[in-house]
């Protein structure tokens, strides 16, 4: 198994390397923006994926990771590649402070909270004009980078998956997967759930942190409705549930597929991809809720490592 | 002797249902317990209060001899609690094997062998890589029994681990108890099959209504008055 993916994962890392010297500025505008989706959805993963709660409001780390890098480039002048990364930090600190009380609650509640803590950061977003433009938006000053932040982009994806990796086939994955499976069972048997689920969501908020930031210097011009948009967090649950919650390459497959069909299917049919995306999230649900790798997982016995 | 658990004037109240009531207990080590009572008379109830997985109004918790109440769940498991539960909870999307590694620390070879080889104590070496939730009642029961294990408790309690299981299976899981007797771990356990408790158990405790009304060997308890009122109704 490894001699084939391995050196085929090579491959295709390589290729991703030097495809910016050939493809066309839409291509690379396009691959940049499944790198994100990637990055986003395998995060989503990290918390939602594993342990089972669900948070409705992921996008508010990729907001929060957004206008920090912003501010730190418009306002203090800092090089976008240091403030992409102070973004990763801002989003695992806001992390920490929502994740104490937040994750004590279960199920909806939880899911709840979440999406009132992105409504409620793009609120204050707005109220405070002064610092951050307020509804009419923050811009940055211009800056040709498109090609280092399609680098940046993808080695967060690959970063997010290589540690998606890491956590899936270690005892602290199996032990996130317990919270998921029966969280009193997890406690009697000696698991300190609220610290692993911590841990957990501090790892899902840097990527999108850190994708927010680089986001934010790609566009250039940053708002609150577009940054803090629900519909994002609604993407990246349906790309994890449709390729497989909880494993390492469900996300990937789920953003590839989704992102993929997403743009062929958009720039033709604008309404149709809208009826598309509600058949898929419908169809997942109800015929595959373990996903495209969940189910080949059980059928045939994969190890956890795919 | 400091008992291995001492329970002490434990209250416990679900709005206006008195679920356990100023109950008290001992336990010496290396001896089975039993515990038992009519349904809804308290005794799961009481297994969660010593567990930390419901806190208790009044009373106390001690395990040799510290106290334990108010403490979370976790960290009473880590001190020798292990526990079975009344209705089966397994981590059904884990293999067999998996769901006993999670309990563990240290060296990840050291803790596969020994998962695999507490497996195959319970004869199910051959399912260990197979899901927990794809597996029977009995095997899916004999996971959590050998799961529990893995800590290596000092002290456990089990909920009904007798009922709707088949009788070669009972007979292998009634010899597991009597082992881990005999190797000095002190067993409470929640029965309702009489001849069970009286081949097991050397001490009974019988709660009715959330109270303790009667304590002593099984012999003894079949022809307390107060017990044969609480099962054959008044
Ligand atoms: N979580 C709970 N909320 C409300 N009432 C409960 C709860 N758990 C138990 N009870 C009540 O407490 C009493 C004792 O229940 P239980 O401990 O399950 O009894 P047993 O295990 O002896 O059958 C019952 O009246 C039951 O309805
Ligand atoms: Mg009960």
């Amino acid at each position: 198994m490894r001699r084939v993916v391995l050196p085929a994962l090579a491959v295709v890392l390589a290729a991703l390397a030097v495809y910016p010297t050939v493809a066309s500025g839409y291509g690379v505008r396009a691959m940049l923006q499944l790198f994100m989706w990637v990055a986003l959805a395998g995060s989503w993963n990290l918390i939602s994926g594993l342990t089972g709660y669900v948070s409705f409001g992921h996008i508010a780390f990729f907001g929060a990771g957004a206008y920090a890098t912003a501010l730190a480039i418009a306002r203090w002048h800092w090089p976008w590649p240091v403030a992409a990364l102070a973004g990763g930090v801002a989003a695992c600190l806001l992390a920490l402070v929502i994740g104490y009380p937040c994750l004590r609650l279960k199920g909806p509640y939880f899911a709840i909270s979440m999406l009132g803590l992105n409504e409620v950061l793009r609120a204050l977003v707005s109220y405070f004009e002064g610092l951050t433009g307020g509804g009419s938006g923050l811009s940055l000053p211009t800056l040709e980078a498109t090609i280092p932040i399609y680098y940046a982009m993808g080695a967060v994806a690959v970063a997010v998956t290589a540690l998606a990796y890491a956590i899936i086939t270690s005892r602290f994955g199996l032990r996130l997967m317990t919270i998921r499976e029966d969280e009193v069972a997890a406690e009697a048997m000696g698991i300190d759930t609220a610290r692993h689920k911590l841990a957990a969501f501090l790892l899902s908020a840097a990527g999108p942190g850190i994708v927010g930031g680089l986001f934010a210097r790609d566009q250039g011009f940053i708002e609150p409705l577009s940054t803090f948009a629900l519909v994002m967090t609604i993407t990246m649950i349906v790309m994890v549930l449709f390729g497989g919650k909880g494993t390492v390459w469900g996300p990937v497959l789920g953003a590839v597929v989704l992102f993929v069909s997403q743009e062929l299917v958009w720039a033709r049919f604008p309404y149709v991809h809208q009826l598309l995306f509600g058949a898929i999230i419908v169809a997942v649900v109800l015929l595959m809720p373990r996903g495209v790798l969940g189910v080949l997982q059980q059928r045939y016995r994969l190890p956890r490592t795919i | 002797m400091t008992p291995v658990l001492e329970v002490d004037g434990l209250v416990k109240s679900f709005g206006g249902v008195t679920a356990v009531d100023r109950v008290s207990l001992r336990l010496e080590a290396g001896a089975i317990y039993g515990l038992i009572g009519p349904n809804g008379s308290g005794k799961t109830t009481l297994f969660n209060c010593i567990t930390g997985v419901e806190r208790a109004d009044a009373g106390r918790v001690l395990l040799d001899g510290r106290r334990v109440d108010g403490l979370p769940p976790w960290r009473i498991a880590r001190l020798g609690v292990g526990r079975t539960f009344q209705t089966i909870r397994i981590f059904p999307e884990l293999t067999a094997v998996e769901n006993l590694l999670v309990v563990t620390e240290g060296d990840w070879e050291a803790a596969c062998a020994r998962a695999r080889e507490l497996l195959a104590t319970v004869k199910l070496e051959r399912l260990a890589d197979e899901y927990a939730g794809n597996l029977s009642y009995g095997q899916q029961k004999l996971v959590e029994f050998a799961r529990m294990l893995m800590r290596d408790p000092g002290l456990v309690l089990l909920d009904e681990p007798a009922a709707g299981v088949n009788r070669t299976l009972l007979n292998d899981l009634l010899d597991a108890v009597r082992a881990l007797r005999d190797r000095g771990r002190t067993v409470l356990l929640v029965e309702h099959d009489m001849k069970v408790v009286m081949g097991l158990c050397e001490t009974v405790f019988v709660l009715d209504h959330g109270e303790k009304i009667a304590e002593g060997p099984p012999g003894f308890i079949q022809g307390d008055e107060r017990v044969i009122e609480a099962y054959f109704g008044r």
